[in-house]
């Protein structure tokens, strides 16, 4: 019995043109990517055609990887990239910067009224995502929905490891602060 | 809303929302993380409200894994790649 190739071996030997090693990444990461396109903000078709957009470049890109980033960051990258051709004015737009204090006041910092931080349901969830600007949304998602590590995180967006850590921190609190509020107005 | 610059074990809560994410992810140095907790155990609003941001974070890994891929997701990704394949023979 073999040992299960990694993701590696398995884009070494896609570049050699070994389909059944490609469909075997496929596999591995299919689910993930497709729930990061949904996650930022892309509906249904689009999420597909920039998933299909993602494994037809990384099909013909195996060659190169070069081992050095997790081959998931490296398709991650790739997938966010498709996303943004079809996206431009979504994902990587910058927006205006709440003071900490201010995201933790809506978050519920201080406030008296208990939040169990669940959600009732997935699509709650779904929807407080996807009102997430963009450059947290997606640190969110890759981090806390995908665990991916801090430095996994900042090699597929191209940040620096302080930038994700408060990426993800003000997107967690602003996430809070939605849950919240969608809490109260379920009341 | 209660005061941010109130100071409990040599920090103010607006430090301790400051550092939050790192406690919970497990990123502080073992001096600042007993500095937390020191300041949580004796602050009723940052310890429910970092109770509450510790729950929300560990609610969410689980939460969306089980989603069921869109019918068909697969196969058509296959067909995809199929027509890509047969395009670089020809």
């Amino acid at each position: 019995m073999t040992a299960p190739a990694d993701d590696s071996d398995l884009l070494r030997l896609s570049s050699r043109g070994d389909r059944g090693a490609f469909e075997r990444f496929m596999d591995r990461h299919l689910g993930a990517v497709h729930r990061f396109l949904l996650s930022l903000g892309a509906d249904a078709d689009d999420a597909e055609d920039a998933l299909q957009e993602s494994f037809v470049a990384a099909w013909r890109s195996a060659g190169d990887f070069r081992g050095a980033a997790s081959a998931r960051s490296w398709l991650f990258t790739i997938a966010r990239n498709a996303l943004r051709r079809q996206h431009r004015r979504r994902v990587g737009e910058p927006t205006a910067l709440e003071s900490l204090e201010s995201l933790g006041g809506h978050a519920g910092w201080g406030s008296t009224a208990a939040f169990d931080g669940a959600f009732e349901a997935r699509e709650e969830l779904r929807w407080a995502l996807r009102q997430l600007p963009a450059e947290e949304g997606e640190v969110v998602v890759l981090r806390d929905l995908e665990g991916f590590s801090g430095n996994e995180t900042a090699e597929a967006l191209g940040l620096s490891l302080a930038a994700v850590k408060s990426r993800l921190h003000r997107g967690r609190l602003r996430l809070m602060s939605l849950l919240r509020e969608d809490e109260v107005s379920d009341a | 809303m209660p005061d941010l610059d109130r100071r409990i074990a040599g920090l103010r809560c607006r430090d301790v929302l400051e550092v939050l994410g790192d406690y919970v992810d497990g990123d502080l140095e073992e001096e600042t993380v007993q500095r937390v907790e020191a300041h949580l155990r004796a602050c009723d609003h940052c310890e429910k409200f970092g109770g509450e941001y510790g729950a929300l974070v560990a609610g969410l890994r689980q939460a969306l894994l089980a989603d069921e891929p869109r019918p068909g997701l697969r196969d058509r990704m296959i067909r995809r790649m199929t027509a890509v394949w047969r395009e670089e023979e020809a």
